[in-house]
């Protein structure tokens, strides 16, 4: 019996009796087992605080060596230019659960066969459960010419790399509906996190030169990476239909492979070869891959779509690793279909931290995850669709008053003052 | 929306409001006190409640209306941006919580005075 089916085996003959299961209370379980997260953002953080609470007897370590957390989805609104690169900065320790330890470096390497995890001072962490919640690492060099330094230069926005990026930035965007020309928009083939950003910036900007009265001064064209715009049907017909009527330019299947900052040039793959186009503004999303500690690893995908760039292997209702019964992805880095938003990180949280719960009290662990993930699309200042979606690409909205392909002003309500205290509370493990 | 329970909502207000909450909480809390205490105070001296309900109803719909006009604002939008029927009613409810406690703050006060005058004052059919 080694150390993990004894863990198990004693937290099952333990386990506590009369465990409130009820929809307020969550259950609880007694095992002393050795639990490593590794990441500290939403997902981190999130498993943390309810681990903490579910397992009060387990000795949880978090491994990240950053010590400020971004609020990610606020980015859009920095660049916007309505929120300050202080509205989306938190920092971990306020949201770091008592009693849990945190090692405040990186990952270096995740050893799954002896279960251990080493950090960047070469200490290595042994556990009976490991969480991976990397996050994910932004590829900008895979765009030959473009390094991080350049956003906010030469007309190049970006509002993935950090919040003083966001608002450099609308900087630039602002600056080009000043002056007029040709703006370029677009995402990575790659899977990516909140995959309605691009559209989003395209949306603002086109707003942005409509209230300026510079709308006919610019040409704004959105590069989409396939033959859709969003993987939803409904959502890519809707907005199809949305840039159409605001005279937005949609070309299909062409990714952005190099810039040129200087001559202010794009060059993108597409079935028919490479095209060039000159640009006055461009918003550029990186490709995005896994971090480096996990791309070396053994936990990887190991052949199909999410091998490519290191997304670690899960089963998609449990986030569960097939090869590593002990070992669960989380957030961004969970190598499964969509679900790279923290409305995804809101909803697999519960999930993984209730079935170990339930796997160490003896019990069968049954809960799952159906792919929810949401994007509130804001379409212009003041308006956004309330999009929610699962696995399976079908709309799964939350209030049934709220209809998720109409522009109102309440989703941008909830976007703007509504998502960010539910994202903190879900950092303490609450929502 | 199973998910939304009080435990959760309260958590979300708190996050989104910090020490504001607690603050907001207190003012409710003294305005639920006005409230009652004056209404106890109409009963015992046997006025009528009337006039201090149509003062709060009228104090309470003027600042609804015009929170009401100041509610896009505070969200970086404008009015243009309300775009359907759900958005007007939310716009309404949450002007109706500051025009609720006008309307509460208003009713206490017109109560305690009405209390204090002679019935021939507030109320001639219970003198």
């Amino acid at each position: 019996m080694n150390r993990r089916q004894f863990l198990l085996t004693g937290a099952a003959l333990a386990a506590v009796n009369g465990i409130a299961l009820s929809n307020v209370r969550a259950a609880t379980s007694s095992a002393k087992a050795r639990i490593v997260i590794a990441g500290a953002g939403a997902a981190g953080l999130a498993l943390a605080s309810r681990l903490r609470r579910q397992m009060p007897q387990a000795a949880i370590t978090v491994i990240d060596e950053k010590t400020a957390h971004h609020f990610q989805p606020g980015f859009t609104l920095v660049g916007a230019g309505l929120w300050s690169p202080d509205d989306v900065t938190f920092r971990n320790a306020d949201f770091m659960p008592s009693g849990a330890d945190w090692i405040t470096e990186a990952v270096a390497e995740f050893d799954a066969d002896s279960n251990t995890v080493a950090t960047s001072s070469g200490r290595r962490v042994p556990y009976d459960f490991l969480f991976v919640a990397t996050g994910l690492a932004l590829d900008y060099e895979r765009i030959e010419g473009m390094d991080r330094s350049l956003i906010g230069t030469n007309g190049i926005a970006s509002i993935y790399a950090n919040p003083p990026a966001a608002a450099a930035s609308f900087r630039a965007i602002d600056a080009f509906v000043d002056q007029g020309g040709v703006g370029l928009f677009g995402r990575p083939t790659t899977e990516m996190k909140c995959a309605g950003a691009p559209l989003k910036v395209t949306f603002i900007t086109d707003d942005l030169a409509r209230r300026k009265g510079r709308r006919s001064a610019v040409k704004l064209v959105y590069n989409a990476h396939n033959p859709t715009v969003f993987s939803v049907p409904p959502v890519h017909d809707r907005v199809t239909q949305m840039f159409a009527a605001r005279d937005i330019a949609v070309n299909f299947s062409h990714v952005l492979k190099a810039i040129d900052p200087g001559a202010k040039r794009a060059t993108y793959e597409t079935p028919e070869g490479v095209v060039t186009f000159d640009y006055d503004f461009i918003h550029v999303v990186p490709p995005m891959r896994a971090p480096d500690a996990v791309m070396n690893s053994p936990l990887p995908w190991q052949h199909g779509p999410l091998a490519t760039d290191g997304w670690v292997e899960a089963e998609k209702a449990t986030l569960r690793h097939p090869r590593y019964a002990n070992v669960f992805a989380v957030g961004d880095i969970a190598g499964v279909p969509r679900g790279k938003t923290a409305a995804s990180v809101k909803w697999q949280a519960p999930v993984v931290v209730d079935n170990l719960v339930a796997e160490t009290s003896g019990k069968e662990p049954l809960a799952t995850y159906n792919g929810y993930t949401s994007c509130p699309m804001v379409t212009a200042y003041g308006k956004a669709m309330l999009i929610e979606f699962d696995y399976d690409g079908n709309l799964t909205p939350s209030f049934p008053f709220i209809s998720p392909l109409e522009e109102l002003w309440i989703s941008w309500l909830i976007e703007e003052k509504g998502l960010k205290g539910a994202y903190r509370a879900m950092l303490r493990g609450l929502a | 929306m199973e998910d939304f329970n009080p435990v959760t909502m309260f958590a979300i207000l708190r996050e989104s409001l910090g020490p504001w909450l607690w603050g907001l909480l207190l003012i409710a809390l003294v305005l639920v006190v006005g409230v009652v205490s004056a209404a106890m105070k109409l009963r015992s001296a046997r006025r009528s409640p009337k006039h201090p309900i149509i003062a709060a109803a009228l104090a309470g719909g003027v600042a609804t209306a015009i929170f009401f006009m100041l509610v896009p604002g505070w969200t970086m939008a404008t009015h243009a941006a309300l775009n359907g029927p759900v958005d007007y009613l939310v716009a309404i409810l949450i002007a109706f919580i500051p025009g609720g406690g006008i309307a509460a703050m208003v009713f206490s006060m017109a109560s305690w005075r009405c209390a204090r005058r002679t019935p021939a004052v507030c109320d001639k059919s219970m003198a």
